[in-house]
Order: structure tokens, then C-alpha cells, then sequence
């Protein structure tokens, strides 16, 4: 415990002092460190990449399900492909190749708690049978960061705060349905501290610690069919990742779920590494912590957003069959810099960031 | 079921090779089983039940032989006046190469109720045969008649037991082009002296049903349950209106169960991108479906297109109201497991519109004396009866052909076949059987 955490810190916009507890900025209501959230960033005006190009098309109006009205065309949303940076951990969210739209959505918050710097990422997966299932994951992972930064920032025991993080994630995605309508997705949280990490989840995201030595492991156990399986000893992980039930969830958030019972785990790492939250569209590809560690390490441990852009294309590569997210957070984490970091989106169009897939 | 009390399902196989054009989608309408969840667009406006009938009965000489057609004629008519819900305008129309107003008499309509119905049948039953056939002038006066009094739903029963010999053929194409969209017609046909291609020409562009009564005892029963149906439609003018992208072209719009009815050519523009097709009404708990094709532009690998949007509208006096709508997409991928991949519902219904098709033009060659063509077409159309459980039709077919082996559609000419058994064949060959989902 700091004596005097608050004097540290000064207002990013105004340079007013400010109490590292502090959500806000007492003199000019600038909110320090937000959390970011994978949405469509500020500004941002879905447009044909075809018919807004050509000078003799008339500009098109964009339905309310995302097609150009001249041409047909999806036009990319602000979610199909987009990049978080927080300086502490970073994460990127992409469509993949075989959905027409991104339903996985990721949140990151990063705090100068009183314990020393946090790192906070959430990211849900939307279950696509379940209606508005991108704005489900969306409602979510924004609502669950918001309060375990919350959290954070007092300097509330992580494991508690998880469990309050997933009912506040519930009521806010259960706000988003009509009556009768039940959107559901699953859920991971990790909170990074100076000691620890603390996992919350229901569903089958992940969490893994991946380090060069011995201690590499997944931190989560999926809520699917297929884990049973396997916990059960009635198939192989492959066995049952092959099985057309490997997908079949058994808890997540959702209105159908009344007390989905969210498993929390606190993971002392003994040394360096990273840790990764991902959604299946990753892991389907990569299940194994040693594999996913020899893909990202070193470069994780000191340029989390490239790793994670490369585990991305790497889920791409291998056929993209379901919406990408990864977030890669470097332990022991950097010091909280100076000055909050600068937010950065990064929206991009797939035509530049996407690689063509061979024919096999 | 959504406010409106319909449904569109879109059912397909979105998946296109690189540079595929060809987009095909089965889209399914259903309306809500309970009546009372029906929407009816517009204000009910004066006409309390806003509903109107006509029955158009053959009184040609040939009625009288044998005896019996005009008298279950009568009685059919009978029958069918019994079924008309208090409220709603009706007339009964008696046509020969004429036309007369039976009830009521002045040419105008009565509103249903115990009395008018009684006065109804007693002047039905005082009809006699005599005269000749033009089913023209017929359509033309319930045309007349109906356009005396607004109604939301105008519906009419046409029967008749001869061909339409007493004008020309342009004449009544020109009468029933009049009619369409104004009113919907049920036609029927008594004996076997009628003409299938000519009442399949008028009912389906009146959007109605046909179908033989072989037997006339069979006739009020069968006036009875098309009254009662056209009792229970409660949403009129409905239309699939399909937008597509620039540069493509709709292949074909087809109704294609419960029956097989080709819409393609009955388009009506209703937008840069858009044309209206029209179903007619609709009842509580009915459920059709459609088949569209659409040759789109090929965008890139990976890309997603709108195909075509289509959307289900009731258009009334007061406006239009969108009851539902369908997304047909594409999307382009190197996975050939994904593109080869045929739609089982998409296959089903080529499957059933060729099988219509086969039975029609099988019995037209046999007609021509064509009999190679004949055995070939009939013999496609027993396979395909067969691969989709179609066993309706392939009693039916069973009747003209004798099959030698189901698997690949060998079969033999039938030497003696019943006229009415051939007809029956050509009539319900539109009939088709619903994809299983």
C-alpha cells in the first residue's frame, strides 16, 4: 500500500491533481483511464467500399441490417475487424472468414489502483442462435468492465468483484431483449494485478497463463458439452472437439439462465509471461497453452498488440470459421505510465487487413 | 408469429463459388393460426364484413345431358349460399353464350342473411339449361356486378362442363385480364368435356384454384369447402415485393407449394430495384411457399452480398402495410464443401416444378399422338413422384401409365384411359408436397 497514492497523479486534460481512486477528474470531469470497449469508434459512418468509390454511383443509403441499397453489398461495420491498445495489455476482435458479422466483443480497462497498476479485459461471444447476439456480447463486456474498474479502483478483493462484474454483465444484456426474447453469450473476465490473476467465466472463452517454462496451462475450463466429455474420460480432447457437440454450452449470461453460477480462479504466475483471453474462434485452432505459447512468445512479453494481431491472422490462416478475439495482457505488468494512455481504435476496412485464403 | 401475424423464412445455401451468379432461396409465408391475430390492414371502412361472393354456374344445353349436372349444380350452389357468413354481399350469375343475374335479378348484390340466402336458392333452383358457353361474358358481368360495391375481398365460384365456344379465345383474354387483381376465382370443372388448359389459363390468373368433379355428386361438397375457404381469408392483396441489387436480374419468382404457380412473368415494377408479385388473400393458418432465383454480379472471395430482400405487403385503399420480410444472401468462398452443398428444400421444389411440367407436357404429346415423347415425360414425372413422396400424383399417374420399374421412371402407355382420370392428372399436376425441413 502506497502512503499517499493520490499526489501522483494529475489530470490528463486540465493537469488538475487527481486521486488514483478517482473515475473522474474532480476539476473538469475529464474520465481518467476509460475503459475501452470494441465497438464502432466515435464517428464512425458504415458506407459502401464499393458504390461511396465510384463517382458515378449516387450515394447509397446502408439497411438496417448492413447492406449498401444499391449494390447489396455487407458493408463492413466498425466491429468486423478492430484494435485495442492500452499500453498494459492489448487486444484485437475480427469477423474470421465464415460469419457476416463480428458477435464476439472485448472490453479493456487498465487502473493505477492502490496496489499498483490493474489490467482488466472481458471478452464475450455471442450465441448466434440467440437473438442480437453482437449486441448482447457488446452490452456485456461494456457494463462488466465499467464495474470491475470500479472495483479496481477501491481496491476490492478481485475475486469478489468478478462475481459482482458477471451479475452487472447479466442485467445489462438482459436489458437489451424484448420480453420473450432471451440474448445470451458467454463470458471471461481477467483481472491482472501486481500478484495475481483473477479469472471469471461461464461458457467456453478462455483464459491461459503462457510462459517458456513448465507452469504454461489453461487457467478456464469450458462450460461445453465436449469438456464433460473429456472430464468424464469418455473422449480425447480431439475426439471431442471433432464432435459436432463440442460447441454446446452448458452455462453463459443470459435471461434463459437464471443462476448461471460463474467458476472463478486466482493464478499466482511464478515468473514472466502473458496471459491470453480468447474467444473459440482462436482456440479451435490452437487448444494446447504449449502451442499457443510458442506462437506468441517473446514477442508478447513486449508488443502485446502485434502478438495478438498474429494470433489473429494465425486463426485466419487456418480457415477463420468463427468470429477472433484476443487479448494478450504481459506479466508482470509495465508500469502504470505517467500519464493514462491515449486510447487507440483501430477500425480497418477487411479488403486491406485480410489475408486471401489459398485454395487447399 | 410477429405483430402482423405472418412469417418469412428464408431457407438456402448462401454459399457461391468465386464468380457463381446463380442465388436460390425457398422462402416460406405463414400466417398465424388464430384468425384474431390476423392483421387486417386499412380501416374496415362502410361495409360492415367488407367481403363479396359471386357463383357463376354453366347453364349451357349440354348441363342437361346427363340431367343430373344441372340439378347438383343447383344444389351445389345451394350449398355453397349456405355457407356465406351474414353480412356478406353475394349474387349468384347464370352464363350460357350470355350472361344473367339470377339473384338477385336486378344485377346488384344482397347481403347475406337467413332471408336473402332462402330467396337465393329458391331462385337457383328454378334454373334450366339451354344456350351455348362463353365464359368471357360470365366473368365480365361478375366483373360488372362486383364493381357496383366496395368490399376489401371480392371472390368468385365459376363451374362449367363445356369449352368456351361462343366467342373467340382473344375475347376472353381480354375479359379475364380485365378481371385480374379486382377479383380471385375458384373454377371448376363438371364432366369431361371441359378444357384444362383453358380453366387453368383463368383461375390462375385470378389466382384461384382448379380442379374436376368427375362425379356431379361430388359437386356440393366441393362448393361448400371453397365458400367456407373463401370465408376465412381475412388479408387481401397481398404481394412478394422482391428488391435486388443493381445489376441483377430476378431469374424466376415461383409459388411452388401448396401448388406449383409461376409468378415470374406477373411482376409489377414498384421501385428503381423492386417489383411487386402477387398472392392473393390470405387466410388464418396458412402456410405457402416460394421459390426465387436471382443472377447477381460476383463480388469478391469473402464477401458478403444482399441478394434479395423480399417483402410481404398488404396493399388496401389506405396504404401498405409491410407484414414481414425475408433476406436471400450470397457470399463467396474458395470452400467448394460449402458451395457444392445443395439446399435440400431448393432441390425438392426444382423437383416438384419439374414434375408439374413433365405430367403437362407428357399428356399433351399423348394428346398429339407423340407417343415416345409421351412415355418419356410421363415416365420422368412417375421417377420424380416417386423420389419425393408425392403419392397423390403418382396414384394419379398410376392411372395413364403402367409402371415398370419406379426407380428410373420405365413405364408404358396405359391403351384405355379413362378421360376423366387424364384430366384429373393434368389438373392436380401442380399439386406438390412440402419440402422436408
Amino acid at each position: 500500500m502506497t502512503a499517499n497514492p493520490g499526489a501522483e497523479v494529475t489530470c490528463p486534460s486540465c493537469g488538475a491533481p487527481t486521486a488514483v481512486s478517482d473515475s473522474f477528474c474532480e476539476a473538469c470531469g475529464t474520465e481518467l483511464a476509460p475503459p475501452m470497449v470494441s465497438t464502432a469508434p466515435p464517428g464512425y459512418r458504415a458506407e459502401c467500399p464499393v458504390c461511396s468509390v465510384d463517382p458515378e454511383a449516387p450515394p447509397s443509403a446502408i439497411t438496417a441490417e448492413g447492406y449498401c441499397e444499391s449494390c447489396g453489398r455487407k458493408v463492413p461495420s466498425g466491429r468486423d475487424h478492430s484494435e485495442l491498445d492500452l499500453g498494459l495489455l492489448a487486444g484485437v476482435t475480427d469477423r474470421g472468414l465464415r460469419h457476416t458479422r463480428n458477435e464476439d466483443a472485448m472490453a479493456l480497462a487498465t487502473a493505477d489502483a492502490p496496489g499498483g497498476p490493474v489490467a482488466i479485459a472481458v471478452v464475450c461471444d455471442g450465441v448466434s442462435t440467440s437473438p442480437r447476439p453482437d449486441d448482447a456480447s457488446l452490452a456485456a463486456a461494456q457494463a462488466s468492465v465499467r464495474a470491475l474498474l470500479t472495483s479496481a479502483r477501491r481496491g476490492d478483493d478481485p475475486a469478489e468483484a468478478s462475481l459482482a462484474a458477471v451479475q452487472v454483465a447479466r442485467q445489462a444484456l438482459i436489458g437489451i431483449g424484448s420480453p420473450g426474447e432471451a440474448p445470451s453469450a458467454t463470458y471471461i473476465s481477467a483481472v491482472v494485478g501486481s500478484d495475481a490473476v483473477t479469472v471469471c467465466w461461464l461458457g467456453d472463452s478462455r483464459a491461459y497463463w503462457l510462459s517458456t517454462g513448465p507452469d504454461t496451462a489453461r487457467l478456464s475450463t469450458d462450460d461445453s458439452l465436449a469438456e464433460e466429455m473429456v472430464a468424464r474420460g469418455a473422449m480425447s480432447e480431439a475426439e471431442a472437439l471433432a464432435s459436432p457437440q463440442a460447441h454446446v454450452i452448458t452455462r453463459w449470461l443470459g435471461a434463459d439462465l437464471a443462476d448461471p453460477e460463474p467458476h472463478v480462479v486466482r493464478f499466482e504466475p511464478p515468473g514472466p509471461g502473458v496471459v491470453l483471453v480468447c474467444s473459440d474462434g482462436l482456440w479451435n485452432y490452437q487448444p494446447g497453452a504449449p502451442g499457443l505459447a510458442q506462437l506468441v512468445l517473446p514477442a508478447a512479453l513486449t508488443d502485446p498488440l502485434g502478438a495478438a494481431a498474429e494470433l489473429v491472422k494465425f486463426a485466419l490462416g487456418a480457415g477463420g470459421m468463427d468470429n477472433i478475439t484476443v487479448v494478450l495482457a504481459p506479466f508482470p505488468l509495465a508500469p502504470f505510465p505517467e500519464e493514462p494512455p491515449h486510447p487507440k481504435t483501430v477500425p480497418v476496412q477487411r479488403q486491406e487487413t485480410l489475408p486471401r485464403r489459398t485454395p487447399p | 408469429m410477429t405483430e402482423s401475424g405472418f412469417t418469412v423464412d428464408v431457407d438456402q445455401n448462401e454459399y457461391l463459388p468465386e464468380g457463381g451468379r446463380e442465388v436460390s432461396a425457398i422462402v416460406t409465408v405463414a400466417s398465424a393460426a388464430d384468425a384474431a391475430g390476423l392483421a387486417s390492414p386499412g380501416p374496415a371502412g362502410a361495409e360492415p364484413d367488407g367481403s363479396a361472393e359471386i357463383i357463376i354456374i354453366d347453364c349451357s344445353g349440354s348441363m342437361e345431358y346427363p340431367r343430373t349436372k344441372i340439378a347438383a349444380a343447383r344444389a351445389a350452389t345451394a350449398a355453397a349460399v349456405d355457407v356465406v357468413r351474414d353480412g356478406v354481399l353475394f349474387s349468384v350469375i347464370a352464363g350460357t353464350n350470355l350472361a344473367f343475374s339470377v339473384f338477385p335479378a336486378d344485377g346488384s348484390m344482397a347481403r347475406a342473411d337467413a332471408s336473402s340466402r332462402a330467396a337465393a336458392k329458391q331462385a337457383v333452383a328454378g334454373l334450366r339449361a339451354g344456350g351455348g358457353t362463353a365464359i368471357g361474358q360470365w366473368l365480365d358481368l361478375a366483373r360488372q356486378t362486383f364493381a357496383r360495391y366496395p368490399a376489401r375481398l371480392r371472390h368468385a365460384i365459376l363451374l362449367t362442363d363445356g369449352k368456351n365456344q361462343h366467342e373467340s379465345s382473344e375475347q376472353l383474354a381480354a375479359t379475364v385480364s380485365q378481371c385480374e387483381g379486382f377479383f380471385s376465382c375458384d373454377c371448376r370443372g363438371i364432366g369431361t368435356d371441359w378444357e384444362v388448359k383453358e380453366l387453368r389459363t383463368i383461375s390462375t390468373a385470378l389466382l384461384g384454384s382448379v380442379d374436376i368433379v368427375p362425379d356431379p355428386s361430388g359437386l356440393a361438397a366441393d362448393f361448400e369447402a371453397m365458400m367456407a375457404n373463401a370465408m376465412g381469408k381475412q388479408v387481401a392483396d397481398v404481394v412478394l415485393q422482391v428488391w435486388t441489387p443493381q445489376h441483377a436480374t430476378v431469374k424466376f419468382v415461383k409459388q411452388v407449394a401448396p401448388t406449383v404457380d409461376d409468378l415470374t412473368d406477373r411482376r409489377t415494377p414498384s421501385g428503381p430495384q423492386a417489383g411487386d408479385y402477387p398472392t392473393g388473400a390470405w387466410g388464418p393458418g396458412e402456410s405457402r411457399d416460394y421459390h426465387v432465383g436471382v443472377e447477381v454480379t460476383p463480388a469478391g472471395l469473402g464477401d458478403v452480398m444482399l441478394a434479395a430482400r423480399v417483402k410481404l405487403l398488404a396493399k388496401s385503399a389506405s396504404g401498405t402495410d409491410v407484414l414481414g420480410q425475408g433476406l436471400v444472401r450470397a457470399t463467396w468462398t474458395d470452400d467448394e464443401a460449402l458451395s457444392t452443398k445443395i439446399n435440400p428444400g431448393v432441390a425438392h421444389y426444382t423437383g416438384q416444378a419439374e414434375l408439374a411440367a413433365a405430367i403437362q407436357e407428357g399428356l399433351e404429346a399423348r394428346k398429339a399422338g407423340d407417343e415416345e415423347t409421351a412415355t418419356a415425360k410421363l415416365g420422368r414425372a412417375v421417377a420424380l413422384a416417386h423420389q419425393s413422396g408425392n403419392e397423390d400424383t403418382a396414384k394419379l399417374l398410376a392411372k395413364v401409365v403402367d409402371v415398370v420399374d419406379v426407380e428410373t421412371g420405365r413405364v408404358r402407355l396405359k391403351k384405355q384411359v379413362e378421360d376423366a382420370d387424364e384430366m384429373a392428372l393434368d389438373t392436380r399436376s401442380t399439386k406438390t408436397v412440402r419440402a422436408r425441413k
